[in-house]
């Protein structure tokens, strides 16, 4: 039945969500995470890719998350002359995370779960209104 | 059985496309981040053999007048919403062109015609029961 199709296409787009808010949080835990002594590089930002994958069973393209690709943006840098990873400026290269860039991306992978999980909640109130037929 | 009605083909039919249609919005609606992805939609609801079925099964209204009403079985029985395929989408810098809002609204939209179909087919089914004499 075409409803339970609709309602694992939606799934696929929950789990692709959750997938984009674990590498987001991820980002977010490590926005601080300079590097231990010198030489070492501080964390680098991951980015999620999304692929669509076409599902012979289902007969409909699903949504799966692609490789995690690295932000290959500039590390930022700070002075912290007493840090271990300091150079001989007194300078310590501090992660390319931005935080209101993360918050961005948050927000728009909520919108778009949300998005999902309105249509798992439209296809049940169909089912249930086809189920309602036997009823009446 | 029930399927030799006219009034029951013509809503299982519709029925049938609304359930597509439901599983086409959630595939949108789970690729709404995907780069590349082109919002898709079904074509009009055309009702099968709508002519056939209902010129034979129904009784006309005799016009022997201009003025006189034909009787309304022609065509554009079902008034499906219209599909927006051609105008202009959103495009994000990703190449997605996704609508969440305007998916939404065709969601809501479809399942209330769902509902207004499948409310249609049990009221037929009480008119049946009231036929065969029991109370419905």
């Amino acid at each position: 039945m075409d409803f339970f199709k609709s309602l694992s296409i939606a799934a696929s787009g929950l789990k692709a969500q959750t997938g984009r808010m674990r590498i987001i949080a991820e980002n977010i835990a490590n926005a601080d995470s300079t590097p231990a002594r010198l030489g070492e590089n501080p964390y680098r930002r991951k980015i999620v890719t999304f692929q669509r994958v076409f599902d012979r069973q289902l007969d409909a393209d699903v949504v799966k998350l692609g490789r995690v690709a690295t932000d290959r943006t500039q590390f930022g840098s700070r002075f912290e002359p007493g840090n271990p990873a300091a150079d001989a400026r007194g300078n310590v290269l501090t992660p390319n995370v931005n935080s209101v860039i993360e918050t961005m991306d948050m927000r728009e992978a909520q919108r778009t779960y949300e998005a999902n999980l309105n249509v798992v909640t439209a296809t049940r109130r169909m089912i249930s209104r086809t189920l309602d037929i036997l009823k009446a | 059985m029930l399927g030799d009605l006219p009034v029951f083909s013509i809503l299982k039919a519709r029925m049938d496309y609304q359930q597509t249609r439901q599983k086409v919005l959630a595939e949108n609606i789970a690729n709404a981040d995907t780069p590349g992805y082109r919002a898709r939609d079904l074509r009009r609801f055309q009702p099968p053999q709508a002519n056939d079925l209902l010129t034979t099964a129904s009784v006309r209204p005799a016009v022997t007048q201009p003025g006189h009403m034909a009787g309304l079985l022609s065509s554009g029985v079902f008034d499906a919403p219209g599909t927006t395929k051609g105008t202009a989408y959103e495009t994000t810098p990703s190449g997605t062109a996704v609508s969440l809002e305007d998916e939404m609204m065709k969601l809501s939209a479809n399942q209330a015609d769902y509902q207004a179909a499948a409310t249609l087919y049990s009221k037929s089914l009480a008119f049946l029961r009231i036929a065969i004499g029991r109370s419905a």
